[in-house]
């Protein structure tokens, strides 16, 4: 008996251990390298694959050793390997603050490598060095650029004779003539909570940051709060849209890849999306195309803004095994060569203005808007700790399955913002 | 016993220690926060209904599969045709690693999944539900999915316990008119109290530390509705750095299992010693 009772009691407190074993660091990654191989963490699956054997091409007798993986399953191997000394030469790293992979989470200790002297570092437009920077060193090789608007299935368009809208009133009278049609206008997989936020943001980016482009400034000063500003008129809208039928029905039960299905098919007449999702929807159905266009949030689409920001880039450890290899990589990731493999695999536009690489028509507004000054970074970026995204997600969920209200969410999250980093 | 504290004990100990700090997971830097995530614990209502969905699914999980499980294991103890079909019919799902099958099952729930269109097809349209998007459903959904997959383990050991009983305690029962109900009652179940623990201890266990179905099947939502202290514990560390406050959950963790475990073992290890 006793040896058994010790026996669970030691199992389960394993799980404490498990996470306690993170804790030990080491110098493991330090020096040693063959210059000749590059360790890489990437979670660019299906694109770093093609840079990776260009980089090798253009560098004979180099070898990259890679590997992928999803954003949660990397986020929480890179926090290990880099507490334990054990990280790669060379690994994702997200934009600005408010997730664990961020510039600044990994900056502020000291894991990565000061890249401010490398040649592109100076040539990175404003909106993309703040979120590569931190405490005013570059410190991200970011690549490229993504937005989140409303993106249409061209053919479904055609077959139900409807057109994009142009404002909100058009929205609304869009998605009561699509369903009356029975294809509802959305698709919308907030079973994945990371989605729950595209919507919100596509509508924050008009309502807030047009009328207001110092709103983070304001926030982070303590002048400005989510539950009395215009994200309130945000929230609203989002539940009208829910309540005026634009997304198909349960969109809590609908995960992320049921809602490309859905899109992809012709059984929504688009989806509100990142355009990274334009490569995954054509996977699901090659014949298909799309058009992105801001998501109408006023009847003034002179006001509109899009979200728009750099995606995740590459990042060099700083005790790297091979710091010279490191550098080259992110140097050629960063060299219209590289841009060019990537943004095109990847669908997003390169965030250096000079790198020659075609922009696809379909995302063709959306360079508009960021050519224009009139996109606004994903909000979560500039948020000073991951927990405020956090309770925003779950938020949404619970505000879809009338287990909380907008105003309760929003003073949660004005709580956890003011909880500092 | 020197490797097993070298192994488990110390770095548990270790362990432990981090819950009385606010270490990120990252940074070499930490402060001694002594009780402080305890008590932060007590007022996060997360915390709190993570800790109350952890053990409505432990029982809830224990006495369904446990029930079923027995069910099944009387039903292919019986002399049909097709018992041995049946009994790797049954256990078949048990040895599917569960995030496979939390995965199909997700399909298989989702709003135009096959569950929902079997229901259409037989003319229950009325039924068809939101399973796991419905914050009322989503935490019995997954009761349904664990039991779906672990009853037949829990049948597999029944039916050694039932066919450990002599036949000739049965013919001696049934020589002396008793039916099935009370034969099953008075004779097989204490006979069966073994099994009877090591299920229960089983099911116990694995439904306070379910992770993975929950994980693959909800994500923990929508919002909190099924969050569990395994799920907690995950999100806590690895999405908001908050490794200190995520070490104590696996604390309370431990002392929930190491609770259950061991006053579940005295209970009914007394009843196997009164049966036997």
């Amino acid at each position: 008996m006793k040896i058994r009772t010790l026996a669970a009691v030691a199992a389960a407190v394993t799980v404490a251990s498990l996470l306690a074993a993170c804790s030990s660091g080491t110098n493991a990654g330090s020096g040693g390298g063959d210059g000749k191989t590059l360790t890489l963490a990437s979670v660019d699956q299906g694109s770093i694959e093609d840079v990776v054997k260009a980089f090798e091409a253009a560098n004979p007798g180099v070898k990259v050793n890679f590997t992928t993986s999803g954003a949660d399953q990397y986020q929480q191997q890179i926090r290990t390997q880099l507490a334990s000394g054990t990280a790669p030469d060379v690994m994702t790293v997200w934009p600005g603050n408010g997730n664990p992979g961020a510039t600044y989470v990994l900056a502020k200790p000291g894991y990565l490598l000061d890249l401010s002297d490398q040649p592109w570092a100076a040539k990175l437009p404003d909106a993309v060095r703040r979120v590569a920077q931190y405490e005013g060193r570059t410190y991200n090789a970011l690549f490229g650029l993504n937005g989140i608007g409303a993106l249409y299935n061209e053919q479904a368009m055609q077959k139900v004779g409807l057109q994009p809208p142009g404002t909100w009133t058009d929205l609304l009278a869009f998605c009561k003539a699509a369903t009356a049609k029975g294809t509802p206008a959305f698709a919308l997989g907030i079973q994945d909570n990371w989605v729950t936020q595209l919507v919100l943001y596509a509508l924050v980016a008009t309502t807030v940051h047009a009328a207001d482009r110092d709103f983070d400034t304001k926030m982070q000063a303590g002048q400005a709060s989510f539950a009395n500003s215009p994200w309130t008129t945000a929230m609203a809208k989002y539940q009208e849209m829910n309540a005026s039928g634009c997304f198909q029905r349960n969109p809590l039960g609908t995960s992320y890849e049921a809602s490309q299905e859905l899109a992809a098919t012709g059984k929504t007449l688009g989806i509100i999306q990142g355009n990274w999702v334009v490569a995954l929807l054509k996977g699901k159905n090659p014949a298909s195309t799309y058009v992105l266009k801001p998501l109408p949030a006023t009847d003034d689409p002179a006001s509109f803004f899009m979200p728009a920001a750099a995606g995740a880039g590459y990042g060099v450890n700083a005790k790297a095994k091979n710091k010279d290899l490191a550098l080259k990589f992110v140097n050629f990731v960063m060299s219209p060569e590289g841009m060019k493999v990537f943004n095109g695999k990847q669908g997003s536009l390169p965030s250096l203005p000079d790198s020659g690489s075609a922009v696809d028509p379909g995302i063709a507004e959306l360079n508009t808007f960021i050519q224009g000054n009139r996109t606004v970074p994903f909000m979560d970026q500039l948020w000073p700790n991951a927990k405020v995204q956090q309770t925003m997600l779950s938020g949404l969920q619970e505000i879809f399955s009338n287990q909380s209200t907008a105003d309760k969410v929003l003073a949660a999250m004005d709580a956890d913002y003011r909880s500092g980093s | 016993m020197l490797l097993f504290a070298f192994v488990v004990l110390v770095p548990s100990a270790r362990g432990v220690y981090y819950a009385f700090t606010d270490w990120d997971g990252l940074s070499p830097d930490f402060s001694w926060v002594g009780f402080g995530n305890f008590t932060d614990m007590a007022v996060d209502p997360n915390a709190r209904q993570a800790i109350w969905h952890t053990l409505v699914l432990a029982v809830a999980i224990t006495i369904i599969q446990n029930g079923v499980g027995l069910l099944l294991a009387l039903g292919v103890n019986t002399m049909i045709k097709s018992r041995n079909v049946l009994r790797v019919f049954l256990f078949a799902p048990a040895v599917i690693t569960p995030i496979v099958t939390a995965y199909l099952w997700r399909n298989l729930l989702g709003p135009d999944g096959a569950v929902n269109s079997l229901l259409g097809t037989v003319g229950l349209g009325s039924w068809r539900q939101d399973w796991l998007g419905d914050p009322q459903l989503a935490l019995w959904a997954i009761v349904g999915v664990i039991v779906w997959q672990f009853a037949g383990y829990s049948m597999v050991i029944f039916l050694a316990g039932l066919q450990s009983v002599p036949k000739e305690i049965y013919e001696a029962a049934a020589i002396d008119g008793t039916g099935p109900v009370r034969r099953f009652w008075w004779v097989v179940r204490p006979l069966l109290a073994p099994a009877f623990t090591i299920n229960l201890m089983l099911s116990i266990i694995g439904g306070i530390k379910l992770f993975d179905q929950v994980y693959a099947l909800t994500g923990g939502g929508p919002g909190h509705a099924t969050d569990t202290i395994s799920t907690l514990i995950y999100k806590e560390a690895f999405t908001l750095g908050e490794f200190g406050y995520s070490i104590a959950l696996a604390v309370v963790l431990t002392v929930i299992v190491a609770v259950a475990s061991t006053s579940q073992y005295f209970v009914l290890s007394r009843n196997e010693r009164a049966a036997s």
